[in-house]
């Protein structure tokens, strides 16, 4: 029974991992209607500026999120006006995709080239003491990761349903040419989209780099889940993505420790290609379909 | 062309020179390909051509279903793995990876079958995801089943050396085999591009519905290109495991290698046939070379260059190299005339056939969507050579009704039953089932093959009736030029204007050869000559023996074409009969105009 408690506590810490990393994905993808190959190297950007903040300067590792998430936000900003926006109104989204694969394949390598292939481990600041809750033993940073995706999730809700730039996100998402006829600048919101979704990684690697090592390809070890949660959760919904990453950290968690641990990955993607293919528009979102004319 | 009348207004066929140039200098491109490296006779030289031919051959492979079929699939490495691993293991229990290769590829293509089905309905970066996920599966469980694989050890091949084993002291062998691998690579891409399958598989990938409603089995297609895509694949696996001598899951189920593989076919030219293997000329000598002279110390930077410059080509020339070079050698972009230009008047028939027995027949068609009851006990017949006009206002549910009578849409109970050409009558299901049986449509809102000309749009309908190429532009002209669209034939169908594009429409159906046409508002939004001239047209098209139903809302037409009308309000019909008659009826001026005005009236 503690075992079983154990692997539970676990895979919920795994899954607000997930879900902090995620939630600016779905969050881009519900919005700017793009898919970000490259999501993961923005969180590795994220992580190395908060290794390099931390060595340099000394500094705790979650105080750097004030300088990280920013900066994230700008790196979104320029990503979406200097490739997506250019692509936008492209033939078909094949070129969206290429477009963020070659982004993402060009900052691993120049991370290749200005860190080398070793890992950069951040100073832990302390995260990495083990705390009991009831039988389980977690880390500290875990529960944090917990608390503050949590947080994310109820304040950018707050922000897209309160605030009158919220609204004005939420009218593009939906339709982009009455929102533009409403007077509400399209390209202006999707680059404040795309900064927000960027920032969130920041968040992310503030709280993410002090428990993992930091090295170029990180990203694609998250990403590849962050693609699962996000299709899971059903693309674009920021509280489904959170409920997808737990599902998908508990199945990680469980696999792992029931299966097998080299095989924890064929039951993730397993769960993600069964979805994907039964209910594509995921666990919990409903199918907008408007238009019977042209079937 | 057997109608010698129609040479002066028919230009004069484009493709008839051109592809034996275009053949003669891909030869010779591939020659001096060959030549070039034997001639230097370096080591090093001929490795970087080994690669070259390999990496072209996997692109020109993927091109096929990520450039032809537009399935973006990131996870071709699982086919080149299949191939990599079956000729290995099987070469290490004594058996010629001659044979091995074709061991590999038969798995490939059942592994491609079996992945591309489910995964046909995602579309764009959902297929993408599903090719990626995909991918890791089979890398994590190569990495898992070591007794067979090796695990993350991997495999080492038996050295023996020789033709019949694949592996060679010198590298001459290795660059003909890699040499012919790319020569079928190309050719069957080439065939596929040339034939129906290639005007299929490019019509799907344009729009889905009107390549089905064209009688295309989007499915089937879709799975003949991605099994001879993995075939392909499997067989340049096995070759290059044998190059190599070594292989394990983390190289030969590489995401970095199917990103790769898609990049030289996006630099080249995305689904065209030399494009991948202009793609990989231009790259793979850049990244070997900067791989062997910076090595170590610049770590990443090949990789850095790869990315940067498929951003680039991404932003500044999205048709890759050779759309650059059609656009200097003019060879592209054919000169448009005004669509307004004189257009030949159809010839009318002799004499209109009489009207005869039910043709089809819809009976209680029921269907709701969500709470919305769209269409409510709907029952009408079609009689032969009749032509049925079908209104209402808007939201009554016609164009529901037309994809009921058309497959594209199940009714909720209620039946469509067309009576075939041998007299039996019949239930077809599916789009393809009514396209077979002879019934074609129209789509209220067009949809164009957008990436394709006028000629070949209407071609996709012509192959309904023939499997041969040089048959269907034929017929595709001839329909063109009843259909007013001959000057056009050529330009690109986007360029044309929305009368232009509702005729094409017409024209695609009509070149199906159908015996029951269902045309959907094909004169709304478009001005008064067009609307006579469309007159002209449907009246042209009943006396050649054609039934049809017409939605319209353009009265003048309804009244001067239908021989009977159904009016639909509501989901139900509430009227039919002789057009005359059915303006006079006081329920459907009320509906149409509101109860105050039947008042007034009265």
């Amino acid at each position: 029974m503690d075992t079983f408690l154990q692997v539970l506590a676990s895979g919920l810490m795994l899954g607000a991992l997930f879900a902090i990393v995620s939630i600016g994905l779905t969050l881009i993808f519900g919005i700017v209607k793009v898919v970000n190959f490259a999501h993961g190297e923005f969180l590795m950007i994220g992580m190395y500026l908060v290794y390099l903040i931390t060595a340099k300067l000394g500094l705790h590792p979650l105080v750097t999120v004030v300088a990280v998430a920013p900066l994230l936000f700008l790196v979104g900003v320029a990503t979406q006006r200097l490739i997506i926006q250019p692509l936008m109104s492209a033939r078909d989204d094949h070129i969206q995709i290429f477009a963020t694969v070659g982004l993402s394949t060009a900052l691993i390598n120049l991370a290749l080239l200005i860190f080398g292939a070793d890992i950069a481990n951040t100073p832990p600041g302390g995260l990495r003491m083990p705390i009991q809750i009831g039988p389980a033993r977690v880390l500290l940073g875990q529960v944090i990761i917990l608390l503050a995706s949590a947080a994310l999730v109820i304040g950018l809700q707050l922000f897209l349903q309160r605030t009158q730039t919220g609204r004005a996100i939420r009218a593009v998402a939906q339709n982009r040419a009455a929102a533009q006829l409403m007077g509400i600048n399209v390209n202006r919101i999707y680059m404040l989209a795309f900064g927000i979704g960027a920032a969130c990684v920041g968040f992310a690697a503030a709280m993410v780099a002090p428990l993992y090592p930091t090295s170029p390809t990180i990203g694609t070890y998250f990403v590849l889940t962050a693609f699962v949660v996000v299709v899971l959760g059903g693309l674009g919904s920021i509280g489904g993505a959170f409920a997808g990453a737990m599902i998908i950290g508990l199945i990680d968690s469980f696999a792992g420790f029931y299966i097998g641990s080299d095989l924890r990955e064929v039951a993730v993607f397993g769960v993600f290609l069964l979805i994907l293919i039964l209910k594509p528009s995921g666990l919990f979102s409903e199918r907008l379909n408007l238009s019977h004319v042209s079937p | 062309m057997t109608d010698t009348t129609l040479d002066n207004t028919i230009p004069a066929p484009r493709t008839s020179s051109f592809p034996l140039k275009k053949a003669a200098a891909l030869g010779a491109l591939l020659l001096a390909l060959l030549a070039a490296p034997i001639a230097i006779g370096d080591q090093f030289v001929a490795h970087i051509f080994i690669t070259i031919f390999i990496f072209a051959g996997l692109s020109t492979a993927w091109n096929i279903v990520g450039g032809y079929a537009g399935q973006l699939s990131l996870g071709h490495a699982i086919f080149y793995g299949i191939g990599a691993y079956a000729g290995v293991m099987l070469m290490n229990i004594g058996i010629s990876p001659w044979l091995g290769m074709f061991a590999g590829a038969a798995v490939s293509v059942v592994v491609a079958v079996a992945i591309s089905y489910p995964c046909f309905r995602l579309r764009g970066p959902f297929f993408s995801l599903a090719t990626i996920a995909f991918l890791e599966v089979f890398r994590v469980l190569a990495l898992h089943f070591r007794e067979l694989t090796g695990g993350a050890t991997g495999l080492m091949i038996p050295l023996k050396f020789g033709w019949e084993w694949m592996v060679f002291r010198d590298r001459t062998p290795a660059l003909l085999i890699a040499f012919g691998m790319l020569v079928l690579a190309l050719a069957v891409a080439w065939w596929i591009r040339s034939h129906r399958l290639g005007f299929y598989l490019v019509a799907t990938r344009e729009r889905q519905s009107a390549a089905q409603a064209a009688g295309v089995n989007t499915v089937k297609v879709r799975l003949i290109a991605v099994s001879a895509s993995a075939a392909l694949t499997a067989f340049i696996g096995t070759f290059h495991a044998m190059y190599l001598t070594f292989i394990e899951p983390a190289a030969m189920f590489s995401l970095t290698m199917s990103i790769q593989i898609a990049m030289f076919a996006l630099i080249g030219g995305l689904g065209t046939v030399v494009g991948p293997l202009v793609g990989a000329l231009f790259l793979v000598p850049l990244s070997e070379l900067a791989r062997g002279w910076l090595g170590a110390q610049a770590l990443g930077l090949h990789g850095f260059v790869y990315g940067v410059v498929l951003v680039l080509v991404v932003l500044f020339m999205p048709n890759g190299v050779i759309g650059i070079l059609g656009r200097y050698f003019g060879s592209a972009v054919p000169e448009r005339g005004t669509q307004s230009a004189s257009v030949t008047a159809a010839p009318r028939a002799a004499e209109r056939p009489p009207i005869g027995n039910d043709i089809l027949v819809a009976e209680h068609l029921d269907k709701h969507f969500a709470g919305l009851h769209v269409t409510n006990d709907v029952s009408f017949s079609l009689k032969e050579g009749e032509v049925l006009g079908l209104i209402g206002p808007n939201g009554a549910g016609k164009t529901t009704v037309f994809n009921m009578l058309s497959g594209f849409l199940k009714p909720d109970s209620g039946s469509v039953r067309v009576r075939a050409e041998d007299g039996s009558w019949r239930a077809p299901l599916t789009p393809g089932d009514f396209a077979a049986i002879g019934v074609g449509r129209t789509f209220q809102v067009v949809q164009p093959f957008a990436a394709m000309t006028v000629e070949e749009n209407i071609m996709v309908g012509a192959f309904h009736r023939h499997s041969d190429v040089n048959d269907a532009r034929e017929a595709a002209r001839e329909t063109a030029f009843r259909m007013g669209l001959a000057p056009w034939l050529h330009a690109e169908a986007k360029g044309l204007t929305i009368g232009g594009l509702k005729r094409l429409e017409v024209a695609r159906v009509m070149a199906m050869k159908p015996r029951i046409l269902l045309l959907d508002e094909v004169m709304a939004g478009i001005n008064q000559t067009d609307v006579r001239r469309a007159i002209d047209l449907m009246l042209f098209i009943r006396d050649s023996g054609v039934s049809i139903i017409a939605i319209e809302h353009v009265m003048q037409a309804v009244m001067s074409l239908s021989d009977r009308v159904v009016v639909l309000n509501s989901g139900q019909i509430i009227a039919e009969g002789k057009p005359q008659n059915v303006v006079r009826d006081p329920q459907v001026i009320e509906a149409y105009l509101g109860k105050e005005f039947t008042h007034a009236q009265a």
